[in-house]
């Protein structure tokens, strides 16, 4: 785990956090009791991955196996597995922490000009 | 803080996904060639079937190029799944509506790509999108030429065998007949 000073909090809510770590370029997600580092296009395969979950599916489906979704990351020693409400608020931090990293980017080309340092 | 998403590509997710949609519409064209050039070989159109081949190695062609834009510039290019290609048409002259029908789609997919880049202001992807384009002029001219032979020549008699071997004059000189 890196140190603090290169750890920036992008999002959090009440149920986890992401951060962004500047001295290995990845990204840190904090849920379920457990913190993983996930490379930029790994975290978006995250996130593609946990939009796609289909709620209503499990909503309605009385099948026990239909109460949970197990979720394997690429690349990740972690393995999620997600009650319906878990899904719910993990698209939220996901969806949060990209709004977050899309930002940076809108005021790193309005803002940062190598030129002009 | 470190722009991250930027340094990884400067692709965005939604031009991103919508080059991906594009290989996959190149792949099903190409697709979609190699069953008309089968079914040409099959009806002994021969010529028609060499035709349909090197139009199925030119979509091959253009879904890579889109391909190695992606991996160049850092983005994630999908192999695509390719799926319910047509193996059976009704008639020789269906096969050529079914490929001017074909080029039509691709070029209104490339004028959507283009439209989506433009309101982005993905320049670099605009301009990559430029030969394409031009491209789609003579992909959508050469199969208008092939399905009017069918009304030039006629398919009675023998005709069906003279457009088969008139396939192979049509060509495209981008209107320099001077």
């Amino acid at each position: 785990m890196p140190t603090p000073t290169n750890l920036h909090e992008l999002f959090r809510t009440a149920f986890g956090a992401v951060y962004q770590c500047n001295r290995y370029n990845c990204y840190f997600v904090e849920f379920a009791g457990g913190i993983s580092p996930f490379k930029v296009a790994d975290f978006l395969d995250l996130k593609q991955h946990v939009d796609a979950i289909n709620v209503a599916e499990m909503a309605k489906n009385p099948a026990r196996a239909a109460d949970v979704y197990v979720l394997m990351p690429n690349r990740s020693e972690r393995c999620f597995v997600l009650t319906l409400t878990e899904v719910l608020r993990f698209q939220e931090l996901l969806q949060g922490a990209k709004a977050m990293m899309a930002l940076n980017s809108i005021l790193h080309e309005c803002l940062y000009s190598p030129a002009y340092c | 803080m470190k722009d991250l998403l930027r340094m990884r590509t400067s692709l965005s997710e939604e031009i991103e996904t919508l080059l991906n949609e594009q290989i996959k519409v190149e792949a099903h064209s190409s697709a979609t060639y190699l069953a008309m050039s089968s079914w040409c070989n099959r009806q002994g159109f021969d010529v028609s079937a060499d035709y349909f081949m090197k139009q199925s190695h030119e979509e091959r062609e253009h879904m890579l190029k889109l391909f190695n834009y992606v991996s160049d510039l850092g983005g994630h290019a999908i192999s695509p799944e390719v799926v319910n290609i047509p193996q059976e048409y009704d008639s020789f002259r269906d096969v050529f509506e079914k490929a001017l029908q074909q080029e039509i789609f691709v070029t209104q997919q490339f004028n959507r790509l283009a439209d989506h880049c433009m309101k982005a202001k993905d320049f670099v992807t605009f301009n990559f999108l430029q030969w394409f384009l031009q491209e789609q002029v003579e992909e959508e001219y050469v199969a208008r030429r092939a399905l009017e032979l069918f009304d030039v020549i006629g398919e009675e008699g023998t005709g069906r065998y003279e457009i088969d071997k008139a396939i192979r004059k049509i060509s495209y000189d981008n209107g320099g007949d001077e």
